[in-house]
């Protein structure tokens, strides 16, 4: 029987300003929290890869036109279990289903290079959810914002 | 882990190839360093370019998008970009998205360099 305290969250969070140069705190971060929940190797830089790639969307498009922008990240680790990592940003929403799909299956002379860090986000990840505009929840919270949520599971 | 990325080019003399060499990481922030190399080997109308990753730990699609236009360009002009010596983390990123059938992909530089040699018609 497995002890409890393998199921014990752990949970936390990191606020950083949208721009290219910061985006290795987010994958240092979350890697860091990622062994924390057990993964290693392969699957430990493939994790940091997702939140890199997410992140750097949310500086390039939500936040294109927006400089001063800040993602919020909160990582939830469940050791021997999984990692659930949320970004939050006030950027521009953004639509999925608007980016071309990448194929590996596709003739490498017809291959478009657009849709390849969402195509890695969701091969790595085992469950990709994105929620757009949604309304603030307090005073001092933004009015609107947008929120990604992934799970890797051990 | 702040995100770094070293090129270093070299031109073989009388094969029309560059070598390019990339320590670090190369992402959205580091890109830039080697579309601008990439740029002047295509430039200077060189045919095959070898690119040795045995020092890169770590490539994002930003990279992998860099990679294919460079590889698409060189193809218009008759070209060839030659990749060699991924380490593990980066042969499984090309791995998940294709890219080790979209690329002429060595084990070792040495291959890669006789390939070019082949290739451009100087050895």
């Amino acid at each position: 029987m497995m002890s409890s305290k393998l199921f014990t969250p752990s949970d936390k969070s990191l606020k950083i300003p949208a721009r290219l140069d910061q985006l290795w705190r987010a994958s240092a971060f979350v890697g860091d929290m990622a062994a924390v929940a057990g993964f290693q190797g392969v699957q430990l830089n493939q994790i940091e890869l997702a939140v890199d790639e997410a992140c750097c969307n949310i500086v390039q498009h939500a936040y294109a036109h927006r400089p001063n922008g800040e993602i919020d990240i909160r990582v939830q680790a469940e050791r021997g279990r999984r990692i659930v990592i949320t970004l939050v940003d006030t950027g521009e929403p953004f639509d999925p289903q608007a980016v071309p799909v990448h194929d590996p299956a596709t003739s490498p002379d017809d291959l478009k290079s657009g849709g390849l860090g969402l195509f890695l986000i969701r091969r790595i990840m085992d469950d990709v959810q994105f929620e757009f505009n949604l309304p603030g929840l307090g005073l001092n919270q933004p009015k609107r914002f947008n929120r990604l949520t992934m799970i890797k599971y051990l | 882990m702040i995100s770094s990325l070293s090129v270093i080019s070299q031109r073989i003399e009388g094969q029309s190839t560059t070598v390019l060499k990339l320590a670090g990481r190369l992402d959205a922030t580091t890109v830039s360093q080697l579309e601008r190399v990439l740029t002047d080997a295509q430039l200077l109308g060189d045919r095959v370019i070898v690119i040795d990753l045995s020092q890169l730990n770590y490539v994002s699609s930003s990279g992998l998008r860099v990679l294919l236009t460079g590889r698409s360009n060189a193809r218009k002009r008759g070209g060839e970009i030659f990749l060699c010596s991924l380490r593990p983390p980066v042969r499984e990123v090309f791995e998940m998205v294709g890219f080790t059938a979209v690329f002429t992909i060595f084990d070792t530089c040495e291959q890669a360099m006789e390939a070019a040699a082949a290739a451009s018609g100087g050895g």
